[in-house]
C-alpha cells in the first residue's frame, strides 16, 4: 500500500498544487476496499474543491452576481405581501370604507406580477451559471479521466471511474439543476423574512428566534446520522442490483445447478438488508419532522403572544401583528426545505470533491512529459506514460517545446544503451534475420526490452529478467501457460505499466535501418520509454496501439466508433480497413451499413465482430507496433479462425507482438517466445523449437493431441509459406 | 406463486392489497395529519379574533393550548402515517422484487427469454419501486383529499362566497399554471433527456477506455465528448429557463389569488359578515390549499407511471413456459443411459444417439450452433421440434425439469460464477459433505488457488469477472465436477485454458467422472483423446462414430473441425 501511493504521489511530484492529504485520504477511502489492494482515484479535500469551483467561477462573476442580485430582490419583494394583508386587516379593523381596500390590492398583485418576473429571471440566470460551470467540469473530468493511466485506473478498480462519470456526475447536476436554486432562494427567504420581522417590531424577531436552537440542533443532528445511513443505503442498493444481476444474468447456470432456492435467498436476503436500510432511512426523516413541529410551535406561540402583548400594550395595530403570525407560518416551508436540502448539500458536495479529485490530476500538463533518463533507477520513476497520451501537436502547442527536449534527451540516449544490451536472446536473432520479410519502410517500429522485472505486490515477481527485441516489421507470438507472464509483458510494452526495473523501449518507424537495432535517428519518433504513445509513427495515432480480448462497441453510428481511431478518416478508409478485417461484408449488410448505431442501445453485435471492429481500428489508427492480447480467444472455437486471419491482416507490415491463444496462430508468427513462470525460455521460429524437443515441442504435442501421425498436418495448412500468407 | 397470467392490473391489485393495512392506517393518520396542518392558519385567525384584538389573556392561554394540542395531534398522525405509507411501499416493492426473481429462476424457463439481463434486473428495482411508490401516493392522495374537504368545510363555513373564491381559485389556478406551462413541459423534458446523453456518453467512453487507449484514440473522443457536453449544456440551458418562467409564473398567479382571497374577505369582513380572524384564516387557508392540491397532482403522476410499471412487471410474470413440466419420477438409482430417438430441433436433422451408462463420450460440432441445439434439449432448455430425448429410459418431457437436474447437469460454455468465494463456487451445488478437493485437483482449479491471493477464499465477483477467462472456467467446470450427477454434459469447457493444462484436466476428467455417463462437446484435441469413442455431427447429421484417433485418420472434415 505504502507503495503504491509513493508511486501515486510521484506520478504529481511536478504537477501543479499538489493535494497533500491525497495519500491519506486514498487511505480512508480504500478501507473497504483494502483487502483487494485497491487504491481510489483521489478525492479532492474541501479547500481545494471550493478552489476549484471558485476558479470555474471566476469567468461568470457578473452572471453570478446578476443572478443573485435578482433573487434578492424577487425575494424581498415577495416580503410585502404580509404587511400589505395585515394592511388591510388594519383597514377593516379600523372600519374605513371598502374602497380603501383597492390600493393594498392593487399593490398586491403589482408585488406578485414583479416577484414572477424577478424570480423567473433570476432563477434563469441561476441556472445559466450553475449549468455553464457544470459543464466546464464534467468536460475537465473526462478529459482528465480518459487520459488517466490505466494502472492507476485498474488499481482502483473499474468501478471507482465509472462511479464518478455517472453518479457522482448526476448528483451535482441534479444539485445544480434542483438544490442549489431551491436552497438559495430559501435561505433568502429565511434571512429576509426573519429581517422583515425585524423591521415590524424588533420583539416579534426575537420571539421568532426562539425557533432557532431547536431547528439548528435538529439539523446538525439529522446531518450527523444521514449522511452514515445514506452511504450505507447506496451500498446495500447496490448490493442489491449486483445480486439482481448476478441471478438473473446467471438464471442458466442457477438452474442447471439446482439453485434456484439458493438465489431466491440470497435476492431476498440483500432486498430485505435495502428495506431495512430504507426504513431507518424514513424514521430518520420523520424524527427530523418531529423535531421541526416542536420548533414550529414554539416559535408560533412566541410570536403570537408577543402579538398579544404589543397590541394590548398599543405599539403594534392587529394588522402588525397579523403580518408577524403570517411571517412566521410562512417560513414553515422554506425552513424545512433547507434543512432537508442540506442532505443533498452534503452528498452533492461530497461528489464534488471526487469529480476535481480526478479534474485535478495533473495528467495533461508539460511537466508530466517523461524524460526517461532514470527509468533503471526504481523508485525514482517519473510520471511517465501520462505523457504519452498527449496529443497531436497542434492541439497543445504550449508543450511542443519540453516534448522536443524529452524527445531529444530520449534520442541521445537510446544509441548508447540499446546496442550494448543485445537481448539475450539474440541466440535467436541470428536464425530470425532470413525468417521476416523487408519491413515496410515508414511504418513498422521496433521494441526493446531490457532487463526487466516486473511485480505488481512486492515479492511475487511476474516478470523476472526479461530481454526482448522486436525487430521492424517482425511478428513475434508470446506463447506460455497462463500465469506465465505473456500479458504482463505486452502490456509492459503497450505502456499500459511501468516496469519494476529494466527498460523497454519502443522507437516509432521511419526509415529503421536494418531491423536489428533499437537505434532510430529520427528524435520526433523516439518514443519516450513507457510513454510510448506520444512518438507518432505516421503523422496519426499511437505508435504502440494494444488490442485485448476486452469487447466494448462505442455507443453511436459504427462509422463514428472507427473513427475514434483516426478522426480524419474517410468513408473509404473505414472502408478498406474493415475489408482488410473481413468485416465490410456483414457492416454493409447492416439496417444502415456504416452509419447503423452499436453498442448501448444499438444494433447488437456478436463478440467476434466486437473483435474485428477492435481489428478495423487498429488498422486505422495504423500504428508502427502492434500488441495484440489474445484479442482473438473471445470467439468460439470455430470463429477464432477467422478472426485470427483478420488480426494477421491488421498487423500486416507492423512490428507486432502477438499473444497467443491458440497455437496455429503462433506457428505462422516470424519468431515464438515461449515464457515460463516470468522468464523467457525458448525462442525461435515454429519448426526451430519443434526440432529443438523444448517446452514448445511439447506444448504443440499437448495441443495437437493424440496425432501421432499426422503430426506436420496443421503446419502445412497455415504454416508453410508465412510470407505469401501474409503478403496477400 | 403467482397467478397463472396476471395483468397489470392484478399486479396493482395484489401489490396494494398485500399492504392493506398499512396503507389504510397511513391514510387515516395521514387524514389526520392534512386536517391538522389546515387547522393552524385557522387558529392563527381564532388567535387574532379572540385574543389579540379583545386582548384576552384567557383566550390566549385557551386557544394556544388548543394549538398545541393540534399540533401534537399532528405530528403523531404524521409520524405513524407516513412510516405505515412508506413501510407499506418498501415491503411491497420487496415482494415483488422477490416474486419476479422466483419466476426468472422458475426451473421451466422462459422469463429472460428475449429480455437482456440488465432490462430485467430494472424491472425488479425501478419498476418493483414505482408499483410500491403507489401505496404512499394512495396515502397521501388520500390524506391530500381529506385536507382539502376540511378546508372547504372551514370556509364554507364562515362564509359561502369566501369559500367558493378560495375552492374554486385554487384547482383554477393550479390547471391555469399547468396550461401554460405544458409546451413548456413537454419541450424541457425532450431537452432534458438530451441533456442526459452527455452523461451516457462519458460513461460509455470511459467502459471503454482501455480500448480507447490501446489504439490511442483518446484526443478524438475528448473532442467528441466536449461537442456533446456543449450541445446538451445548450439544451439543458434552454429548458432551465423554461423552467425558470414556469415557477416564476406560478408565484404571480399565486400572488393574485391571495390578493384577490384578501379583497373579497377584507370586503367580507368590513361589511361584518366575516370576523377579522376569519378573514386571516382564509388567506392562510388560501396559501395552505396549494400543499394538498399539488400533492393530488403528483399522486395522479404517481398512479399512472405505478400502471406502467406493473404492466411490465406483469408481462414478465405472464411469460409463459419454454418447456412443460411432467409428472413422472426417474427410477432410482440413476443409471444415466441417455438416448436420442429422431431429435430435430434448430439445426438437428434427426439425431439418433445411444448413451451407455458409464460412458465418455464427445461430441464433435462443425457448427457452433448445432452443438448448442444439443445441449439446449439435453437440459430442457427447449424440448425438441420432433423426436426424444430419454434418460433410463423416462422420456424428458414427462419429468420436472428440476427433477431432471438433479440427474443430469448440463454445464453450459459460458457459465456464470457466483459471488462468493472460490471455494463456494465449486461446492455451490455439491452434496453436503462432500471433498471439493478432487474435482477441484481434477479441473486444474488447484494451479488457479495458488496463484490468487487467498488462494480457495477469494472472493469472486461481477459474475466471475474478476478472474482471467481461463481461471473462470476451470473453476466453472470444478462447479460442475463437485454437483456429482449421475450424467454430466460439459460444453467446452476449456477454450481459454492453456495447452498444457488442458491436457491435464482431460486426463483428470476421465478419472473422477470414471464409471458415470459423461458427454464432452468440444473441438479440443486434447479432450477428445480422452473419451471412449467421438460422434461427428455434421450439417445436423451424425456422420461418423468412432474413437478420436480413427477419425482423425480417416475423417477429413473431422480433423479440419478439430485442428482448424
Amino acid at each position: 500500500m505504502t507503495e503504491q501511493i509513493d508511486r501515486a504521489s510521484g506520478k504529481q511530484q511536478d504537477g501543479p498544487p499538489p493535494s497533500t492529504t491525497e495519500a491519506t485520504e486514498a487511505t480512508e477511502a480504500t478501507g473497504a476496499d483494502s483487502a483487494r489492494g485497491r487504491e481510489l482515484l483521489p478525492t479532492a479535500t474541501a479547500a481545494r474543491t471550493r478552489a476549484a469551483v471558485r476558479a470555474l467561477t471566476r469567468p461568470h462573476r457578473g452572471l453570478a452576481a446578476g443572478g443573485f442580485a435578482l433573487m434578492v430582490a424577487a425575494t424581498a419583494v415577495g416580503l410585502l405581501v404580509q404587511p400589505l394583508l395585515g394592511r388591510m386587516v388594519d383597514l377593516v379593523a379600523d372600519r374605513r370604507p371598502t374602497g380603501d381596500l383597492t390600493l393594498p390590492f392593487v399593490l398586491l398583485v403589482a408585488v406578485a406580477l414583479v416577484q414572477g418576473a424577478t424570480t423567473a429571471l433570476g432563477l434563469s440566470l441561476v441556472s445559466r451559471l450553475g449549468e455553464t460551470v457544470l459543464a466546464q467540469l464534467r468536460e475537465r473530468f473526462v478529459s482528465k479521466a480518459l487520459r488517466l493511466p490505466l494502472e492507476q485506473v485498474e488499481k482502483a478498480g473499474a468501478g471507482d471511474l465509472t462511479a464518478r462519470v455517472t453518479r457522482d456526475v448526476s448528483v451535482v447536476g441534479e444539485a445544480v439543476r434542483n438544490a442549489l436554486p431551491e436552497l438559495a432562494r430559501s435561505l433568502l427567504a429565511i434571512a429576509l423574512t426573519m429581517l422583515a420581522m425585524a423591521a415590524l417590531d424588533w420583539r416579534f424577531f426575537l420571539a421568532a428566534l426562539i425557533a432557532v436552537p431547536v431547528q439548528a440542533t435538529t439539523a446538525r443532528w439529522y446531518v450527523r446520522h444521514a449522511v452514515p445511513l445514506y452511504a450505507q443505503q447506496r451500498i446495500a442498493t447496490g448490493a442489491q442490483q449486483q445480486q439482481l444481476l448476478d441471478t438473473i444474468a446467471g438464471a442458466r447456470s442457477v438452474r442447471a445447478f439446482r439453485l434456484e432456492r439458493e438465489h431466491t435467498e440470497r435476492v431476498t436476503r440483500r432486498s430485505s438488508a435495502a428495506v431495512e436500510l430504507t426504513m431507518r432511512g424514513v424514521r430518520l426523516v420523520l424524527d427530523f419532522y418531529n423535531r421541526l413541529h416542536v420548533a414550529e410551535y414554539a416559535g408560533l406561540a412566541a410570536v403570537l403572544v408577543t402579538g398579544f402583548l404589543l397590541v394590548r400594550g398599543g405599539s403594534v395595530s392587529i394588522g402588525t401583528a397579523t403580518a408577524a403570525a403570517l411571517y412566521f407560518h410562512s417560513l414553515f416551508a422554506p425552513v424545512n426545505s433547507a434543512l432537508v436540502l442540506l442532505d443533498d448539500a452534503q452528498s452533492a458536495t461530497a461528489a464534488l470533491a471526487r469529480l476535481v479529485g480526478v479534474a485535478d490530476q495533473p495528467v495533461d500538463g508539460p511537466e508530466d512529459r517523461p524524460v526517461d533518463r532514470h527509468s533503471d533507477r526504481p523508485g525514482d520513476r517519473p510520471g511517465g506514460r501520462l505523457a504519452g497520451l498527449a496529443p497531436d501537436g497542434a492541439s497543445e502547442a504550449a508543450d511542443g517545446s519540453p516534448q522536443q527536449q524529452a524527445s531529444e534527451r530520449a534520442s541521445e540516449q537510446s544509441p548508447e544503451r540499446a546496442p550494448n544490451r543485445v537481448p539475450r536472446q539474440s541466440t535467436s536473432v541470428g536464425r530470425d534475420a532470413n525468417a521476416p520479410r523487408p519491413p515496410r519502410a515508414g511504418t513498422a517500429g521496433t521494441v526493446s526490452v531490457t532487463g526487466v522485472h516486473h511485480a505488481y505486490e512486492p515479492g511475487r515477481p511476474v516478470l523476472v529478467d526479461v530481454d526482448l527485441t522486436l525487430r521492424a516489421g517482425e511478428r513475434v507470438a508470446l506463447v506460455g501457460p497462463s500465469g506465465a507472464g505473456k500479458t504482463t509483458l505486452a502490456k509492459l510494452i503497450a505502456g499500459v505499466h511501468r516496469p519494476t526495473s529494466g527498460s523497454v523501449v519502443v522507437t516509432g518507424g521511419t526509415g529503421v535501418p536494418d531491423g536489428t537495432s533499437t537505434d532510430t535517428t529520427d528524435a520526433t519518433d523516439t518514443g519516450p520509454v513507457h510513454g510510448s504513445r506520444s512518438g507518432h509513427g505516421n503523422g496519426h495515432g499511437p505508435t504502440v496501439a494494444l488490442v485485448t480480448q476486452e469487447t466494448h462497441v462505442f455507443a453511436g453510428p459504427l462509422a463514428q466508433d472507427l473513427r475514434l481511431a483516426r478522426d480524419s478518416a474517410t468513408d473509404d478508409d473505414l472502408r478498406t480497413a474493415l475489408t482488410a478485417v473481413d468485416a465490410l461484408e456483414w457492416v454493409e449488410a447492416l439496417p444502415e451499413a456504416l452509419d447503423t448505431v452499436v453498442g448501448e442501445g444499438g444494433h447488437r453485435l456478436t463478440s467476434a465482430q466486437v473483435q474485428q471492429l477492435a481489428l478495423a481500428r487498429l488498422v486505422l489508427a495504423d500504428p508502427p507496433v502492434a500488441v495484440l492480447d489474445e484479442a482473438t480467444a473471445e470467439a468460439g472455437s470455430t470463429g477464432a479462425r477467422l478472426l485470427e486471419q483478420a488480426a494477421d491482416r491488421a498487423v500486416d507490415g507492423r512490428t507486432a507482438l502477438v499473444v497467443a491463444h491458440r497455437l496455429t496462430q503462433a506457428a505462422t508468427a516470424d519468431r515464438i517466445v515461449v515464457m515460463d513462470g516470468g522468464r523467457i525460455v525458448e525462442s525461435g521460429t515454429h519448426e526451430e523449437l519443434c526440432a529443438a524437443a523444448g517446452p514448445y515441442a511439447s506444448l504443440w504435442q499437448a495441443w495437437s493431441g493424440t496425432r501421432t501421425a499426422a503430426h506436420q498436418t496443421p503446419t502445412h495448412d497455415h504454416r508453410p509459406d508465412t510470407t505469401t500468407l501474409k503478403d496477400v | 406463486m403467482s397467478p397463472s397470467y396476471p395483468t397489470g392490473r392484478d399486479v396493482l391489485r395484489k401489490s396494494v392489497g398485500g399492504q392493506r393495512r398499512d396503507v389504510a392506517l397511513g391514510s387515516l393518520l395521514g387524514s389526520g395529519h392534512q386536517m391538522g396542518e389546515a387547522l393552524v392558519p385557522v387558529l392563527i385567525g381564532v388567535v387574532i379574533d379572540r385574543a389579540v384584538t379583545r386582548s384576552d389573556t384567557g383566550a390566549l392561554l385557551l386557544w394556544l393550548g388548543v394549538l398545541a394540542v393540534v399540533y401534537v395531534a399532528l405530528a403523531l398522525s404524521w409520524r405513524f402515517g407516513a412510516w405505515s405509507g412508506d413501510r407499506s411501499a418498501a415491503m411491497a416493492e420487496h415482494e415483488l422484487r422477490v416474486t419476479l426473481v422466483r419466476r426468472v429462476l422458475h426451473p421451466c424457463g422462459g422469463a429472460e427469454e428475449g429480455r437482456l439481463p440488465g432490462a430485467l434486473a430494472n424491472i425488479a428495482t425501478e419498476d418493483a419501486k414505482r408499483v410500491g411508490a403507489v401505496n404512499t401516493a394512495l396515502m397521501y392522495g388520500i390524506s391530500a383529499l381529506v385536507g382539502i374537504l376540511t378546508c372547504a368545510v372551514v370556509l364554507l363555513r364562515s362564509s359561502l362566497t369566501l369559500g367558493l373564491v378560495v375552492l374554486l381559485g385554487t384547482p383554477v389556478l393550479l390547471w391555469l399554471g399547468h396550461l401554460l406551462s405544458k409546451p413548456l413541459e413537454t419541450r424541457s423534458e425532450a431537452e432534458q433527456e438530451r441533456a442526459a446523453h452527455a452523461s451516457a456518453v462519458a460513461a460509455d467512453l470511459v467502459a471503454g477506455l482501455r480500448i480507447l487507449k490501446g489504439i490511442g484514440g483518446e484526443r478524438t473522443a475528448i473532442d467528441r465528448y466536449r461537442t456533446t457536453s456543449r450541445e446538451s449544456l445548450r439544451a439543458t440551458l434552454r429548458a432551465a429557463r423554461a423552467q425558470a418562467f414556469q415557477s416564476g409564473m406560478v408565484l404571480s398567479l399565486t400572488g393574485c389569488l391571495i390578493a384577490v382571497v384578501a379583497l373579497v374577505g377584507g370586503r367580507l369582513a368590513a361589511e361584518g359578515a366575516i370576523s377579522l380572524g376569519q378573514l386571516v384564516s382564509a388567506v392562510g387557508l388560501a396559501l395552505f390549499l396549494l400543499g394538498p392540491l399539488e400533492v393530488l397532482a403528483w399522486a395522479n403522476a404517481e398512479l399512472a407511471q405505478g400502471r406502467a410499471s406493473a404492466n411490465r412487471i406483469a408481462e414478465v410474470l405472464a411469460t409463459g413456459h419454454t418447456v412443460t413440466s411432467g409428472d413422472r419420477g426417474l427410477p432410482q438409482p440413476v443409471r444415466g443411459a441417455v438416448r436420442l430417438t429422431g431429435v430435430s430441433h434448430g439445426g438437428l436433422r434427426e439425431v439418433d444417439l445411444d448413451i451407455a451408462p458409464g460412458e465418455l463420450l464427445g461430441v464433435v460440432a462443425t457448427d457452433p450452433a448445432h452443438a448448442t441445439d444439443l445441449l439446449r434439449c439435453l437440459a430442457r432448455g427447449a424440448d425438441p421440434d420432433t423426436g426424444t430425448v430419454t434418460l433410463d429410459d423416462v422420456s424428458l418431457r414427462d419429468l420436472d425439469p428440476a427433477e431432471l437436474r438433479t440427474a443430469m447437469l448440463v454445464a453450459d460454455h459460458d457459465a456464470d460464477l457466483f459471488e462468493g468465494t472460490v471455494l463456494d463456487n465449486v461446492t455451490a451445488a455439491a452434496p453436503d459433505s462432500a471433498d471439493p478437493g478432487p474435482a477441484m485437483a481434477a479441473a486444474g482449479v488447484t494451479q488457479v488457488t495458488l496463484a490468487l491471493r487467498d488462494g480457495e477464499h477469494t472472493a469472486v465477483s461481477e459474475r466471475g469477472r474478476s478472474l482471467s477467462g481461463g481461471q473462470r472456467q476451470r473453476v466453472a467446470l470444478a462447479r460442475a465436477l463437485a454437483a456429482d450427477r449421475p450424467v454430466l454434459v460439459v460444453h467446452d469447457p476449456t477454450t481459454a485454458v492453456d495447452t498444457v493444462t488442458e491436457a491435464g484436466i482431460a486426463a483428470g476428467l476421465r478419472e473422477i467422472r470414471k464409471g458415470r455417463t459423461t458427454v464432452v462437446v468440444t473441438t479440443s484435441p486434447a479432450l477428445l483423446a480422452v473419451t471412449d469413442r467421438v460422434v461427428l455431427l455434421d450439417g445436423g447429421r451424425i456422420t461418423d462414430t468412432a474413437p478420436h484417433a480413427d477419425l482423425m485418420d480417416r475423417h477429413a472434415t473431422y480433423r479440419a473441425a478439430v485442428l482448424a
